[in-house]
This record gives structure tokens, sequence and C-alpha cells, in this order.
């Protein structure tokens, strides 16, 4: 009976972990991961509860922009387990898996930067325009994510809330290397933009590109303007690149009108 | 990357996808990001997703691989919205644009579809059905996560399809003005992509200095003695916003430019300057650590740095 819990736990969390940036992008959240953890324990009604709480927490903590909160996912399972298993209140389940939550944060940290890695490997196959080797490096990139999410799901059901000590101890005594992942991960995007700008810049748009900084960083600045930064840079774009296009039209078709208005413009 | 190809093999245009190849595409958007990375981002997930439609526009082997290629490249967007950059990008793929013009599209309609999904769905959608739910959720309600499902999951997918379908006859009645002036368009959809890529540099690019200098102490409102510090990152800003990561695409696009440098290499040695730097306590980075400051058993607050340096330096506390 427990061995069979701790596998559909972990199936379960193994599903959330690849869900809360996959599939349906629903079930990961605590009002329906909750429940589902309640059940499997065989608790529903202390999933209801703990799920409803923090969904009401977690509501204005959504991932946006690339930056991830203190994941949601091992923090509600984990709150699951001690709330049922050691018996503890909600509040108290949902303080002690907290640190359960950092090493879930960990773990993307972990496999976004293995991943970043990767893709060499998904350029080889787009060579070889081999469908099989991109699906490939995107089941590879789930797989882990999801074993490192029910590695720990499992921990915090056999530990218990003795796990968590240790824990702390770990994350504080690394907490150098975890910052420099976290610093590195966040300029591993400045690769991306340099691939891009590789093929696009020409010599003439190097200006265009700057402005285009220019721009991002005065209304990305302003408090009015900052959510909606990157339509209204698109707003501009548009106007410049439009602009430019019917010049460029009008150009080629006087230069086609040979005779009729040879005023010399 | 030997991506100076700037037009497909067979310049034929191909056939309009049937509709179980949208089908197919429309669900598969839903796995985005399975593969996200922070060189990328979903770069790889956005090609799975197009895949079924490049297969049937691409019969010949060579584009199909150029266009994969070049659909590997940076992609970030929000993920209930991506369906409408997908319609734009398979309706010119399916014309046999110029590469270049795909690109360029591609990434101006990233970035601002990637905002407005943020603003609609977790700004907005999502807040407002948890506040419906979650109180009958509490009081022990069954129904409270199921229409938290129904809701959101169907919303999600409602949008998908329709901004699908809504951006594909977009671009296909776009394409014959596009055609007559298509050396005119390339460089006029250019102009947005670089002028979108600074943008995206700025507005995404967020390392940062940390380092505090202790620098003697001041009085505070409260006229008490309090520590004073100079933020050297606040210096920084002023000479120029965005500094560290515009210095350091810059930088990257030199090597790989001029020095033939692979993106593993770069990834290897931007991991090796975030984490030595953090070891000396150089860079704002957020270990995620949540500690017990006032020892009662509740984690409650941040390191106030994101994270103890390795090596004790006087501007990392």
């Amino acid at each position: 009976m427990e061995l069979l819990q701790i596998l559909m736990l972990a199936i379960a969390t193994f599903i959330f972990a690849i869900d809360q940036f996959s599939l349906t992008e629903v079930i990961y959240r605590p009002i329906v991961a909750c429940p589902i953890i309640g059940l499997i324990l065989g608790d529903l009604q202390t999933g209801l509860l703990v799920g409803g709480t923090y969904e009401l927490m977690m509501v204005g903590n959504m991932p946006v922009g690339g930056a991830q909160p203190p994941n949601a996912v091992l923090g509600g399972v984990v709150a699951m387990v001690f709330a049922i298993k050691a018996d503890m209140g909600i509040d108290a389940a949902l303080g002690t898996a907290v640190i359960f939550s950092v090493f879930g944060q960990y773990a993307v940290t972990l496999t976004f930067t293995v991943m970043s890695g990767l893709m060499a490997k998904a350029d080889q196959a787009a060579i070889k325009a081999s469908k099989k080797g991109i699906r490939n490096v995107n089941m590879l990139s789930m797989l882990l994510l999801g074993t490192l999410f029910a590695l720990m799901s499992i921990l915090a059901y056999v530990g218990g809330s003795a796990a968590a000590k240790p824990l702390q101890e770990f994350a504080a005594n690394f907490s150098w290397v975890m910052g420099g992942l976290d610093a590195a991960g966040k300029m591993m995007k400045y690769v991306g933009f340099a691939i891009l700008l590789k093929i696009m810049l020409s010599n003439d748009l190097w200006g265009i590109y700057l402005a285009g900084f220019a721009a991002a960083a005065l209304l990305g600045n302003v408090d009015a303007t900052r959510g909606a930064t990157l339509v209204l840079v698109a707003f501009i774009g548009v106007a410049l690149a439009i602009n430019n296009f019917v010049t460029a039209v009008q150009i080629r078709n006087n230069g086609s009108n040979s005779g009729g208005m040879s005023d010399g413009i | 990357m030997e991506s100076n190809v700037t037009n497909y093999n067979n310049l034929t245009p191909a056939q309009t996808l049937d509709k179980k190849t949208v089908h197919k595409m429309v669900w598969m958007s839903t796995m985005l990001q399975a593969s996200f990375n922070y060189e990328r981002m979903q770069a790889a997930g956005w090609l799975w997703a197009i895949l079924p439609g490049l297969e049937k526009i691409h019969t010949d082997k060579d584009d199909l691989s150029i266009s994969m290629q070049h659909n590997l490249e940076f992609f970030n967007c929000h993920t209930y919205t991506v369906t409408f950059v997908m319609g734009l990008v398979l309706s010119l793929e399916q014309q046999k644009a110029d590469i270049n013009t795909i690109r360029s599209v591609r990434v101006a309609a990233m970035g601002p579809l990637g905002g407005i999904g943020d603003a609609l769905i977790w700004f907005t959608l999502m807040p407002i059905t948890a506040g419906i739910t979650a109180n009958m959720t509490i009081a022990g309600s069954i129904f409270g996560p199921i229409l938290y499902f129904i809701i959101i999951f169907g919303a999600q997918m409602g949008l998908r399809y329709w901004l699908f379908n809504w951006s594909y006859s977009l671009g296909k009645n776009a394409i014959g003005a596009i055609t007559k002036y298509a050396k005119e368009f390339t460089h006029a959809a250019s102009m947005i992509g670089v002028f979108v890529v600074g943008a995206l540099k700025c507005n995404y690019g967020n390392t940062a200095l940390g380092m505090m200098i202790p620098n003697g102490t001041m009085i505070d409102e409260a006229g008490n003695e309090v520590a004073n510090f100079i933020n050297v990152q606040g210096l920084l800003d002023g000479i120029l916003p965005a500094l560290i990561p515009l210095a350091l695409t810059l930088m990257c696009y030199f090597l790989i430019k001029k020095k033939n440098w692979r993106p593993t290499q770069l990834i290897a040695l931007l991991l090796a300057i975030g984490i030595v730097g953090c070891a000396f306590g150089l860079w704002a980075g957020d270990a995620g650590q949540i500690v017990d400051s006032d020892n009662d058993g509740i984690y409650d607050s941040k390191l106030p740095q994101g994270y103890e340096s390795l090596v004790p330096v006087p501007w990392h506390d």
C-alpha cells in the first residue's frame, strides 16, 4: 500500500513538473494538483483545503518573462505530504514545504542550463532534417525535469519533515553556486540574441538596433508603460518599416517610369 | 548555423494546409516549452510544434533542413498566443518567401504577442478564475478545481485555434502584395526584426552587479545612524541602462562572427563568468533561498543579496 502510494505520488509529480511549462499548464496549479495528491494519499478534503489556500497565495505570482517564482509544484505536493502523513496544520505544512520548493526551483534552473548545452544536438537534427532528433531533445528535457521532481517528492514522503533541515543547510552552504547558476542562466539568452544578430544585422541596421534598445530602455523604465513595452516597441518598429517600405517602392516605381517625369528628382 | 542561404530550392508555393495538419499543430503548440532553456528559450519546442506543417510544405529534403535550421533560432512568446505567430510563419513558408523575411516576421511578432499573452492570461484570466473557484475549493467542493480547469483550459484552446486560423488567413491574403515588392519588403521586415531584437535585449536582459560597497555611515530620516553603501549597478545605470546586457551580447556577437565560436563554447564561458563572479559576490543572483530571520521556525525572508559569496568580500554582505 505504501509502495503504491509512493509510486502514484512520484508519477503525479512527474506529470505536474512537465505540466508547469507544457501540456495543459493548468493541472500543475495547486488548486488542481493538491486535490489530486489528496486523492492519492487518501484525504481529498485536506487536498481541497490546501489547494484552495495555496492557489490564493500564488495569485499574482505567475511565471512571466522567464523569471521563476519559488516553485509552486513542489511546494504544493510536499505541503500535502506533510499535512496528511505528518498530520501538520496547513500553515506549518506550507512553511516546512518552502525549502522543497526552493529545491524545485534549483531543478528547474539546472534543467534550463543543461538544455542550453543540448541545443547543439537539436541543430544537428535540423541539419539532417530529422523529426525524431527534435522530438528526442524535447522528450529528454521533460524526462530530466520530471525525474528530478519525482525524486524530491519521494524524498519528502520517505524522509518526512526531518529532511527539511539538511536540505536547508546544503542550500545555505552552496548558495553561491545556485546564485551563480541563476546569474549565468540569465546571461545565456545573450547567446541566442547574438545568433539572431549574426544573421540579421547588416551594416546599415546598427542604428536601428540601438534605437530598439533605446526605445525599450525608455518604455521599460516608466511605470505606466512597463507592462506594454514590447507592444509599444512593435508600434514604433512597424512605423519605421512601413515608411521604409513605401519609400523604397516609390523609388523603384519612379525608376521604372523612364520618360514622363524626367525632372531630375 | 550555416544560415547564409536566403532562398528555398523549390520556390513553387505549397498547397494550403489541410484541417488535420492544422489541428495537429494547434495541439502541439501546448508543447512549446517542452525543452525550455536559457539560451534559445522555446526554440526547440516551437520547431517541434510547427514540424507537421513544415513537412507538408517542404517536400524537398534540403528545403526542410533549411527551414528547420532557421526555426531553431532564439524564440520566446506566450504559450497561449504563440499560434498567431505559427499561422503567420506557416503562411510565409507555404509561399516559399525569402528566409530573411520569415525570420524577421517571426522575431517581430513573438515579442508583442508574448506581452499581450502575459497581460491577458497571467494578469487577468488566471487571478479572476482563481478568485472565483478558490473559495469553493476551500469550502470543500470538488467542483472548484474542475471549474478552474474547464475555464482556463477551454479558454486557452479556443484562443489557440482562433489565433491560428486568423493569422494564417491574414498571411495568405497579404502575400500577393508582398511578392510583388519582395526585395523592399524583406528589407523593411528585417528593420522591424533588428529593432525588436535590440528592444528584447533591454527588456529581457536582466544581468546586474550585486556589489554594495560600504561607505561609512549616514543619518536616516528617523535620525538614526545607519550604514551607507555605494550601489555599483546604480552608478552603471547612470551611464547607460542595461549596459551589461548590451556589452555581453556584443561580446557574444563578436566571438561568434569574428572568432567563429560555437554556441556551446559561449555557454560554457558564461557559466564560468556567472559562477566565478558569484563566488566573489560580483553579480546580483538569486539562490531562491528563504531563511528564518528571527529563528521562530518559520522561513520568512530572502537572503539580503540573494546568496552568500564563497569568498568573504567587503562589497557582499
